[in-house]
């Protein structure tokens, strides 16, 4: 088990690092530069020298590999350098980001939890049956609904017919609670109920499998009421495949909600990625994308390490 | 990674006789038992003709100005209202479904298929080649769907042929997976050892002899994805991101000038809503439905 | 439904814009309150002299004072006043202009304002440091040197008169810093602030807000009126009206668009105050004049002749922040073309059926076949460029051309621009005072800017004419020959329609007047919050 768990955790590098090299590369492929850009506003061209000092000064001069390795030498140290258009250190403009950008995916996978388990058994449990169609229907339509859409309507609702309207400033939620809640709610009630579309499915199967195993069987032929059995057997096994799924959904929500911030005015990890882009903010942009990446890969590493726990047939695998 | 472990398809190596009759009772016997999978299928044939006959049953030019017809309420000559160019949102509506649909089909096909030829090589090759092919699948998967989606539209430019390689790269991998699973159990099938007996050569085994064998899973991926590449083609037009104006497309009737109108136009934004979740909705109950009926233990994905 | 609705928003905007007038001056200002604005664009550096964006100006300005101001009650924004100047004096050759400074001015951090720091500040800008940039060090080729004769002083010499001098002193980019500062470390002032402005610094919080506080020491005693200031990043455009519409914020002091404004005015009704004017900004279209048709001078006019520019102001200014039919020179400011004259211009007049009929006889002139298909290259912005796009786009139809929009993203856009790749493509450009020698230079031949690359003598001959004409009325016959050359004669541009600025606030804020331009009057001295 041991070298199974290593061997998965030495992995984890090799990706990363082509994480960044992928980036680094890609990056420098779109056309358009931060200086070009920074100094191209509308009343017209920036002299060329003005530019190319400006360019000097970043290391934009320099070949791809030897900024690369500048970079990546950074990166070993956890020092991400500074931004490109502000010029400000990384870890400054991400912090709160990050925070606000995390928070909502924790949130809206409590609520997808809490949508998930019982609507999933409920389902399974009435297989085939008007509750399951509902249910079902319910789910997929969350899938199907684009995100921006509802949060269009969901924020129109508040201000039209509830006249209120939530907080517009990020307010850490050690600061005050009832202010962050107030506005990170609806966000996370918008990306929870569609993200609770796939957990649904899963503990939907995941129930219909386990109540086929002999021993819920065996217990149901022992005369144990069902409520018990539910909690104590079947629940506890079905659970594995919904914890991944949910687990992999929430790595993703973190960097991965570009139009949910948007429509809700949320300053999170998604939006300041799309402005980085546009600005050609080539060190933010990479930290963005390892930040984001390796919270992917870090949370898949502990699904790996949890299934390996659990079910140690995984480890021949 | 725990991303997808997918239980090998029973019915993998099971296939239909081709015969007309055999359809018909397949189709008939899917729509009585499964009847959401059914509506699912009724609505993609209805867009699907929607498309087709476009300009057949559009009642107007969805692209044409007419200033004096602008921001004008549901009525008889506009059933669905105008947009501030005083364009027919039905119209546009109908000839959206065009880019939804050629974007949503090719992005997924292009990416189902590449995915499956990925897939399956390193199922069979196995060894470094499999292991090395895990690590880049890995690499692209850790970026979210639509950061990738969005930093290739950013290189490439946004035309609709780019917006569909924008959208294919980041399903590549999430196929390639799913498939790879499925094949591992096909490799270890007795055809596939004695096709390599024979003599045959690793590119015909792997086309010939493997791929066939995995359609089930294959089908099952493409049309789960022709539901999510419209969603994220929507919402890279709705990000200005995609595809472009005049160009009528969902996602983009609904960025703009929909959200600024909300209260007073409020038909701009309701239409173009419904039909992005109809469509979504309906490939993904079909896709369902098909999985279900192909194979009962695919259903844990 | 929909129509009384629009009736009703117009009367309550021009009750609103009645509002603004005499009756808010009568008013007596009010001390105290927190004046809360939405910022839609975040700064990058903190230095004004080296960064071009309003997302600096608006959270920043009012930690600053510049030599000269536009005064800040002036519709037009060209009136140069004093801010750090007290008075000043031009020679008879217009050579030499003395400014006596104020006394008793201090920074923020206590030290004494005098007229070493208004050297040092200038010196920055005309010619800043190794390693230090300058982007307007161009606008100022005219002057010889900057000196300081004594504490309260300060003169500049030029080498040659120059109209507009005084007003390009008053740009709102030109931040007095403090020479010691300067001296000890040129870059300090891009990411720290001190100023002479009304308001001190308090936070800046990245992503989220900027906070300002009352400077007591302030110079003009009694001012500012606010107790402070919170300006709020805000990029969704939804999201900062409905900031305004629950009267969390109570302005935007770039622009909203119209249907923004009219959602405002029906849910709020007096509560909020439209101010509008014609901006300083305009979307242009260039065409390539080294490639083919559009090195044809009929094909150029045929495409300005095929705009109905009447119909799609009335019709666009509903949608988008686009109103006037103008020329060179925003309307409603000095140098301005009367409409009467604008209508003698190529696609400016009124009888559109006649247009498109010489538009097309100049096309089949020119060889140009029925149907003729080209790309026309736009910015990936939504307000006005993608209106804007669909309307040519149609337009051109009229005529018989084909035309296919590629859109690029806003950031690769500018360098495609000077890599020419184009045929057609969307300009633009937004100015800061509303001022020839400032607007026009970008269609001088050697212009960087001159992104159609046209080469024409007689544009360059009117310009720097018009620069050095002493007389305004002389200034004005020759800015209108430059006009007839550039957008009809020779068609090098395509202007389409001016921009119009649309700033809709809570009716309690008092004291800030619109201006033609959104880089101005952000100081914020003289606002006030009513009860």
């Amino acid at each position: 088990m041991g070298r199974y768990l290593l061997k998965r955790f030495i992995l984890m590098f090799p990706t990363l690092l082509g994480v960044a090299v992928v980036t680094f590369v890609l990056i420098r492929v779109v056309p358009g530069d931060v200086v070009e850009l920074r100094y191209a506003g509308d009343r017209g061209a920036v002299a060329q020298d003005i530019i190319d000092a400006e360019r000097t000064k970043l290391g934009l001069d320099q070949p791809v590999w030897k900024q690369f390795a500048r970079w990546i030498g950074g990166v070993v140290r956890l020092d991400f350098g500074e931004s490109m258009w502000t010029g400000s250190p990384i870890w400054q403009e991400i912090k709160l980001r990050f925070a606000l950008s995390f928070q909502v995916a924790v949130m809206a996978t409590i609520v997808a939890v809490l949508l998930a388990i019982p609507l999933g058994v409920m389902a399974a449990l009435k297989q085939d049956t008007w509750v399951d169609y509902v249910i079902r229907v319910v789910s997929i339509a969350g899938l199907a609904t684009p995100s921006f859409w509802l949060g269009i309507i969901f924020i129109l609702m508040l201000l039209v017919v509830f006249r209120w309207l939530p907080p517009m400033v990020y307010t850490p939620f050690w600061v005050d609670p009832w202010e962050n809640i107030k506005q990170l709610i609806w966000p996370a009630l918008a990306v929870g109920y569609r993200y609770s579309a796939v957990a649904t499915r899963m503990t939907r199967s995941a129930m219909l499998e386990v109540l086929r195993e002999d021993y819920i069987r065996t217990a149901r032929a022992k005369g144990l009421l069902g409520k018990v059995i539910l909690s104590r057997h079947a629940l506890k096994n079905a659970l594995l495949p919904v914890v991944t799924v949910i687990a992999i959904e929430f790595a993703f929500l973190i960097g991965g909600l570009v139009v949910t911030e948007q429509v809700f005015n949320l300053n999170g990890i998604g939006l300041l990625f799309v402005q980085a882009v546009a600005h050609r903010d080539y060190t933010l942009i990479q930290a963005l994308v390892m930040l984001v990446a390796g919270c992917f890969i870090v949370v898949n590493f502990l699904m790996d390490l949890t299934y390996a726990w659990i079910d140690p047939r995984i480890r021949y695998r | 990674m725990a991303v997808a472990r997918l239980p090998v398809p029973e019915s993998a190596e099971v296939r239909a006789p081709r015969t007309t009759r055999r359809w018909v009772a397949v189709t008939l016997e899917f729509c009585r038992t499964r009847p959401l999978g059914t509506i699912g299928a009724a609505v993609i044939v209805v867009m699907l003709s929607a498309a087709l006959f476009a300009p057949v049953i559009a009642p107007y030019d969805p692209e044409a100005v007419h200033f004096s017809a602008m921001l004008m309420g549901p009525s008889p000559a506009h059933w669905l209202g105008t947009d501030p160019f005083g364009r027919d949102v039905l119209s546009r509506l109908i000839f959206g479904s065009r880019t939804a649909l050629t974007v949503g089909f090719a992005a997924s096909l292009l990416g189902g298929s590449i995915g499956a030829v990925i897939g399956v090589a390193t199922a069979y090759f196995r060894g470094r080649i499999d292991l090395y092919a895990q690590r880049v699948m890995d690499i692209f998967l850790s970026f979210p769907l639509i950061i990738l989606a969005l930093s290739l539209v950013a290189i490439l430019g946004n035309s609709i042929p780019n917006l569909i390689m924008a959208i294919t790269v980041p399903m590549v991998p999430r196929a390639a997976l799913v498939i790879r699973s499925s094949a591992l159990a096909v490799r270890e099938m007795a055809f596939v050892d004695a096709a390599r007996a024979a003599g045959f050569g690793h590119t015909r085994i792997v086309l010939r002899h493997m791929l066939p064998n995995v359609m089930a899973p294959f089908l099952i991926i493409v049309t789960a994805f022709v539901g999510q590449a419209i969603l994220l083609e929507s919402s890279l037009s709705f990000l200005g991101l995609g595809v472009q104006e005049p160009t009528p497309a969902w996602g983009l009737m609904l960025s703009g000038a929909a959200v600024e109108f909300a209260e007073t136009a409020p038909w701009m934004a309701i239409f173009p809503g419904v039909a992005i979740s109809l469509a979504v909705f309906a490939f993904n109950l079909f896709g369902d439905s098909l999985r279900d009926a192909l194979d009962p233990r695919l259903r844990t994905q | 439904m929909h129509r009384r609705s629009v009736l009703i928003i117009v009367a309550i905007v021009i009750f609103g814009l009645a509002l603004v007038g005499p009756s808010a001056a009568q008013d007596k200002p009010r001390s105290g309150g927190e004046l809360v604005f939405v910022v839609p664009s975040e700064p990058p550096s903190y230095d004004a002299h080296q960064e071009e964006t309003f997302g600096l100006i608006h959270p920043t300005a009012p930690h600053y004072s510049t030599l000269l101001r536009v005064d800040p009650t002036d519709k037009t924004g060209t009136k140069p006043v004093g801010d750090l100047a007290e008075s000043w004096a031009i020679s008879k050759d217009g050579l030499t202009y003395t400014f006596k400074l104020r006394q008793g001015v201090k920074f923020h951090d206590g030290a004494e304002m005098t007229s070493k720091d208004v050297k040092a500040s200038y010196d920055k800008i005309l010619k800043p440091p190794a390693g230090v940039k300058s982007l307007r060090a161009s606008a100022y080729a005219s002057v010889q040197s900057v000196e300081a004769p004594d504490a309260h002083t300060v003169q500049f010499k030029l080498k040659w008169p120059e109209a507009s001098f005084l007003l390009n002193l008053a740009s709102p980019w030109n931040w007095i810093y403090r020479a010691d500062i300067l001296a000890k470390d040129p870059h300090w002032y891009e990411k720290n602030i001190n100023g002479t402005g009304p308001f001190k610094f308090v936070e800046h919080v990245k992503g989220s807000h900027w906070v300002g506080t009352k400077f007591a020491d302030y110079w003009d005693k009694g001012k500012p009126y606010l107790d402070g200031y919170r300006a709020i990043f805000m990029k969704s455009a939804a999201a900062q009206v409905a900031a305004v519409r629950g009267e969390r914020a109570h302005i935007q002091f770039r622009s909203f668009s119209p249907p923004e404004r009219d959602s405002l005015v029906q849910a709020l009704g007096p509560k909020i105050t439209v101010q509008e004017s014609p901006w300083d900004c305009l979307n242009f279209v260039s065409m390539h004049h080294e490639k083919k048709p559009f090195d044809d001078k009929r094909v150029r006019r045929a495409l300005s002749l095929a705009l109905d520019r009447y119909e799609g102001s009335n019709a666009l200014s509903k949608i988008t922040l686009v109103k006037d039919v103008a020329g060179i020179v925003v309307p409603g400011t000095p140098y301005a073309t009367p409409p009467s004259e604008l209508e003698k211009l190529a696609g400016y007049g009124r009888d559109i059926n006649k247009n498109r009929a010489e538009a097309k006889r100049l096309l089949k002139e020119a060889g140009v076949p029925d149907g003729f298909s080209f790309v026309f290259k736009n910015r990936g912005i939504e307000h006005p460029y993608a209106k804007l796009g669909i309307w040519l786009i149609d337009q051109w139809k009229q005529i018989g051309l084909n035309v296919r929009q590629e859109v690029i993203e806003a950031s690769a856009y500018h360098p495609m621009l000077k890599r020419g790749d184009f045929d057609v493509a969307m300009d633009f450009q937004c100015g800061f005072i509303v001022e020839p020698d400032l607007d026009l230079p970008r269609f001088v031949s050697t212009s960087d800017a001159n992104y159609g690359r046209h080469k024409d003598t007689v544009i360059d001959d009117l310009f720097s004419r018009q620069s050095r004409a002493a007389d305004p009325e002389e200034r004005k016959k020759i800015l209108r020959q430059l006009e007839k050359r550039l957008l009809d004669d020779e068609a090098h541009v395509i202007y389409t329609l001016q921009w119009h600025r649309i700033i809709p606030h809570l009716s309690k804020v008092r004291g800030w007047t619109i201006t033609p331009s959104h880089y101005l009057n952000n100081q914020l001295d003289t606002v006030w919050l009513a009860e």
